[in-house]
Order: C-alpha cells, then sequence, then structure tokens
C-alpha cells in the first residue's frame, strides 16, 4: 500500500513581475490644421525644435500659432525676438490672423526683444537673459526668433567654442526647467550638415517652396522627430487668414475605420442602367463614367444623386467645369429638384477651381465635406476638370492622390461616381487614361455612334467588380426626363464600339451569355 | 496729418493726470518730467528693444514738437528716456507743461495704435495702469 501524501503541494503561482512603467509623452496641439496627425499626435512635451525654412514659408506664423494654442497664464509662452522682425511687426501681422488672440497678451504670451544683448556679441549674457526671464516666468513653451541670426552674430565673433556651449547650455536649461522649445531660423539645407545644433534638436520641422512653372505651393517636411511616428515626406501648407493649414500626404486617413462591404446595391436612378448593372452598383464601390463631351456623363451623374436623395442618403458633388447654379439648373431642366436637399442640408455642391489648388488640399475639402454631412455618395465631375484645377507640380501627384482618397473613402462606405472625358476615336475604345483598375471597380462607358446618318449614342458596361452585368451595347438619349435608356439593343448592328458600325445580315455567332431578348424568351418559357 | 484720435487723446490726459497728481509745484523748480513715458518705457523696451522703443519716442517727439515747440527743446537719450537740451525753468506755465506731456503720450499712443491695433495698444496700458485703460468690452 503506497503511503498516502498528506503533504499538500503549494500551488505554482506565476510570479508576476511588475515592468517598470515607461514614460509617457504629453504631446502639445501645434494648433495647426492637419499638423499634429503628420507629427504623429503633437510636439512632444519638453521638446527642442528647430523651425527651419528660407523667408516667406511661414516660420513665425507656425511658431505664433504653436504659442497662440498652448500658452497659458499659468504656463505661458515666452518669444524671445531677436534681429529678425520686430516684434512690433510681428503684433502688427500676425493679429491678423484669426488664431491670434490679444487677451492672452502679456500674461500668457510674452514678447522679449535680446537684439541689444546679441548686438553685443555676448552670449553669456544673452543666455544669462534667457535664464533669468525662464526663471521668472516657468514658461511652459519658449521661443527664439530668430535664432540664426544669434548664431551668425556667435559666428562673427569668431568663437564656435561659445556657440557649442551657448547651444548645450540653452537645450539642457529649457529641458531642464520643462519648457517645450522652438528655435525659428532661416536656414538652407546645405546648412545641417556638421551643424551641432541639428544634431541636439529632438525635432525639425523643414518649411519651403516650390515652384513650379507660374506655381509655388509651400511645402512642409518633418525631417526629425525623436520618439513620435511622423509621416514621412513632403506635405502641403497653405497660409489663410486662419494661419497655417497643413495637409497631410496620407490625408489623415491612415487608420481610418473600414466600412465592412456589403451586397447592398445602389439605384443609379435609371431603372434600364439597374437592370444592366444586375440590380445596381454595390455600396462603396468606385464607379467610372467614361465618354466624350456632350454624352451625357454629368447628366447620369445627377441622377445617381438624386436618386441617393430621394432615398434619404447625404451626399457630395464636386465639380470643377460647371458653376454649382448651373449644375442645379440643368438638374432641374431634367425635373431633378436640387435646390431643396442643398437648403436643407441634404446636399453640398463643391466648386473647386481656384488656381494654384494642391491636390491633396483639394481632397481634404472633399473629405471634410463628406464628413460634415455623413455624405454616401459622392460625385467628382470631372477627373479631367479636377487635375486641370490643381497648381502644375501637383499633377504628377493626382493619381496617387485620389487612389488614396478613393480607397479610403470606399473604405469608409461611401459610393463614389466619376466621371472622365475620353476622346472618341473611330478605330479603337479607349475607357479613360488615368489607371483605371486602382481607381474604380466599376466602368460604364458612353459612346457615340454614327447610324442611320445620325450620331446617337450607346451606353454599356465594362466590367463590375465582383458581380455579372450585362454585355449588352444600350442606345439612350437624353431628354426632359435626363437620361433615358432604350433599346434593348442594337441587334441589326456590328461594331458599335468603334463608333462606324454596320448593318448585320447574316446570322450572328452565338453570344458567350445570353442576350436580354432571348433571356426574356427563356424566362417566359420557364413561367409558362 | 494728426492721427491721434481723441479717445488715446483722452486716455493720455488721464494717465498724465494720474502720473502727476500733487507731483508738480505750480511753477516749475524742477526739470520737466515725463512719467508716463519712463513707466512705459521698461515694457515697450522688452517688447521692442532699447533702439525700437528709442526710435518709436523720438517720432513722437517729433510729431508733438510741431504741435508744442517747448518740446523741441528735448530728445530721447541712448536709455530711452528724455533730456532737455536747455534750460526751460520758468520759461514754461505748468498747463503748458500739461498740455506737452499730453500730447507727447497721445502721439506715442497714436504711433502704438497704428502699428499694433487700439485694443493692443490699450491691452499693453491695461498692464501698467490696470484701473485706467478702459476694458476690453468697452473697446469698439
Amino acid at each position: 500500500m503506497k503511503k498516502q501524501n498528506n503533504v499538500v503541494k503549494p500551488k505554482r503561482t506565476k510570479k508576476t513581475v511588475s515592468q517598470p512603467a515607461k514614460v509617457t509623452i504629453r504631446k502639445l496641439p501645434t494648433g495647426v490644421r492637419g499638423l499634429d496627425d503628420i507629427l504623429g499626435g503633437g510636439i512632444p512635451e519638453f521638446s527642442f525644435n528647430i523651425i527651419a525654412a528660407t523667408p516667406g514659408c511661414g516660420k513665425t506664423t507656425l511658431a505664433h500659432q504653436i504659442v497662440f494654442a498652448n500658452a497659458t497664464a499659468q504656463k505661458p509662452a515666452l518669444y524671445f525676438t531677436v534681429l529678425g522682425e520686430p516684434a512690433i511687426k510681428m503684433l502688427r501681422y500676425q493679429q491678423q490672423f484669426s488664431f491670434f488672440d490679444e487677451s492672452k497678451l502679456g500674461k500668457a504670451v510674452r514678447f522679449i526683444n535680446l537684439s541689444d544683448l546679441v548686438l553685443k556679441n555676448d552670449l553669456n549674457a544673452v543666455l544669462a537673459e534667457i535664464i533669468k526671464e525662464v526663471t521668472t516666468a516657468n514658461p511652459g513653451i519658449v521661443v527664439v526668433d530668430s535664432f540664426r541670426t544669434v548664431m551668425r552674430e556667435a559666428v562673427a565673433s569668431g568663437s564656435e567654442l561659445d556657440m557649442q556651449s551657448f547651444i548645450q547650455g540653452l537645450t539642457q536649461f529649457l529641458t531642464s526647467w520643462e519648457a517645450t522649445t522652438f528655435l525659428v531660423g532661416e536656414y538652407g539645407e546645405a546648412e545641417i550638415r556638421g551643424n551641432p545644433l541639428f544634431t541636439i534638436a529632438d525635432g525639425l520641422i523643414w518649411l519651403s517652396q516650390v515652384t513650379e512653372r507660374n506655381s509655388v505651393v509651400r511645402k512642409l517636411q518633418v525631417m526629425k522627430l525623436r520618439g513620435q511616428d511622423s509621416v514621412p515626406g513632403l506635405h502641403t501648407i497653405r497660409i489663410s487668414a486662419n494661419g497655417l493649414q497643413a495637409f497631410s500626404r496620407t490625408l489623415g486617413l491612415v487608420g481610418k475605420k473600414i466600412f465592412p462591404k456589403g451586397r447592398r446595391r445602389l439605384s443609379m436612378g435609371i431603372p434600364e442602367l439597374d437592370k444592366m448593372l444586375g440590380g445596381g452598383i454595390f455600396e462603396g464601390d468606385s464607379l467610372l463614367i467614361a465618354g466624350p463631351s456632350g454624352t451625357g456623363k454629368s447628366a447620369l451623374s445627377t441622377h445617381f444623386i438624386d436618386e441617393g436623395l430621394r432615398q434619404g442618403e447625404s451626399a457630395i458633388v464636386a465639380i470643377f467645369e460647371e458653376r454649382p447654379v448651373g449644375y442645379v439648373e440643368r438638374a432641374g431642366s431634367f425635373g431633378l429638384n436640387l435646390k431643396k436637399p442643398q437648403k436643407t442640408g441634404k446636399l453640398e455642391i463643391l466648386y473647386l477651381r481656384p488656381l494654384d489648388l494642391s491636390v491633396d488640399e483639394t481632397m481634404q475639402e472633399i473629405l471634410d465635406a463628406v464628413e460634415r454631412i455623413g455624405a454616401k455618395r459622392l460625385v467628382i465631375d470631372s477627373l479631367v476638370g479636377f487635375e486641370m484645377a490643381l497648381a502644375p507640380g501637383f499633377r504628377a501627384d493626382f493619381r496617387e492622390s485620389l487612389y488614396r482618397m478613393i480607397g479610403a473613402l470606399t473604405g469608409a462606405g461611401v459610393t463614389i461616381l466619376s466621371t472622365v472625358e475620353v476622346e472618341d476615336t473611330f478605330t479603337s475604345l479607349s475607357f479613360s487614361h488615368y489607371t483605371i483598375s486602382f481607381l474604380t471597380d466599376d466602368i460604364i462607358r458612353m459612346r457615340y455612334v454614327e447610324i442611320d446618318g445620325q450620331l446617337r449614342k450607346v451606353i454599356f458596361i465594362i466590367k463590375m467588380r465582383g458581380s455579372n452585368h450585362s454585355k449588352d451595347i444600350r442606345e439612350y438619349v437624353i431628354t426632359d426626363k435626363g437620361l433615358v435608356v432604350i433599346g434593348p439593343r442594337q441587334t441589326d448592328y456590328a461594331r458599335l464600339t468603334t463608333g462606324a458600325p454596320e448593318p448585320i445580315n447574316q446570322p450572328q455567332e452565338a453570344s458567350p451569355e445570353p442576350k436580354e431578348k432571348k433571356l426574356e424568351g427563356v424566362l417566359r418559357r420557364v413561367r409558362d | 496729418m494728426n492721427r491721434v484720435t481723441p479717445k488715446m487723446r483722452e486716455l493720455a490726459e488721464r494717465l498724465i493726470a494720474y502720473e502727476t497728481k500733487g507731483r508738480q509745484s505750480p511753477l516749475l523748480k524742477t526739470p520737466v518730467s515725463f512719467p508716463v513715458s519712463e513707466k512705459l518705457r521698461p515694457r515697450l523696451t522688452t517688447l521692442m528693444g532699447k533702439f525700437g522703443f528709442h526710435a518709436l519716442l523720438s517720432r513722437a517727439l517729433a510729431l508733438a514738437g510741431k504741435e508744442v515747440p517747448w518740446l523741441r527743446a528735448f530728445q530721447v537719450n541712448a536709455e530711452g528716456s528724455l533730456e532737455s537740451l536747455d534750460k526751460l525753468e520758468g520759461s514754461v506755465h505748468p498747463d503748458e507743461i500739461f498740455e506737452g506731456r499730453v500730447v507727447l503720450i497721445a502721439q506715442l499712443l497714436g504711433l502704438l495704435e497704428a502699428f499694433v491695433g487700439e485694443k493692443l495698444t490699450l491691452n499693453l496700458l491695461r498692464e501698467e495702469w490696470p484701473s485706467l485703460a478702459p476694458p476690453p468690452e468697452e473697446i469698439k
């Protein structure tokens, strides 16, 4: 007999080792729309940053926006001005921007002029003055504008060691005093190399102006930002009455929730066309309507929008060629009332044709509108007009940005209809010069054909991702009811797609799929 | 062209009256002082630098000197203070001194107003004389 072992074995418990918590770096808002996303959440607190650029890029405005976004009476911002733009002129110009809050001046935002000390070439005195002011005010934000002039004076005085010692002392002091610092300066890209300032800095925001033919566009690049996942590359910035606005290359769409793609079909507002599409297009699809001028692409898109509005969906129409008034009037001539949904906020018509438009800011405008009214349908009329409205320098980026925007919007469940003008040739059938498969799930082609001495119009479905569709070529007309598909199809002609069809007098080859007439016959027999 | 608005003129009068209250004998025995500009000097020097304040006060003095001849006897020294080139003792009536001070300060405030606007000018003054400058809600 085995001796019973009464010894209770202690239960082995997993020893939990508490990990020391890593430091959480608070991120300060920049007050610049779009910039926090680019920076990976904002400016790291207590970081030592450089805002560098050539003149006229918006350095000082950027610094002011950051200052006004963060300064409070308890944690003020100290703005040291040095030989650059005098504070009085800064105040004169910066108060024109909407972010400028004069009630913050004095208590929350304090300007201190260091010119006299810098002119004496005494870096120690400059540092001592900064230390004195910072110690007294206990600021959250410190700006030195322009730091470049401080350095220039120091270099002129001939002591590089003094300069390095000054930078080191300044960095250590301001970080120890828990101040987030911005040194604003005019630098050229060649000056980055071998400059200790850029090595010490935690963050380096580079602003530039890019010239392309007659257009000038401001760009922002986060060249360096310690400890944060900033968005690489050049981002467009624009200076308006609201100050700087940044447009991320990713349009701030990275990480957005993807709408689960269902199989709900949306009506195009033209029953015969819905039938050709197998019941309508899928929600969240991107549909391209390609055809030459005058074939009714805009009319078709208006039907699409009107149908969505009838179903209670909100919609955005981005137009680049026609003006909103004309667009609404033309819809009215088809018996479609777009004025009412415009008034109730269910429909927004964006007319986007300013000069030097950047692709990212245009797309941002569309995205904002979509978000603002919760649009489920979007029309871009047309891609050619969109591209033409852009500054020449942006046209190269057009497809890439368009792809990103369409991908993000359809991913969010918005159904997009884009029109594109293509030139009809009478020897071939082109869809568009854009990279179709990347931009669209579905393609509808409209074209002219010459029949019996008339220039008539036909419509057919080229592609429908994930669904069967009619292969018929249907004739349509544009009447006072809009676009009306007639047909069922032109059976007496061949080579309709070339635009110069020929009458058929001999029996045709069997088509790979049943044509509509035959199919109807089969169904009738089945019913009988 | 006189850019001084009645509001700035009135404000200058109040500031001068406040700063000189009971400090001046009826007849001038001591050199003419400019307490308002002296009080503004550190604040504006911090904002604009010594040179910037010097330039602004010199301009105000030049403009004021056109209206008040005895002010032409003054200049702005390197520190940003006003100093007399001539001895004025007894030659200027206290009423004229008051008027000269008001005109000078009104010109200085007028310049500030032209550069940074009325709101910011009054903000600056409010920091030094909280009870004298009108509160923001009164500024139209």
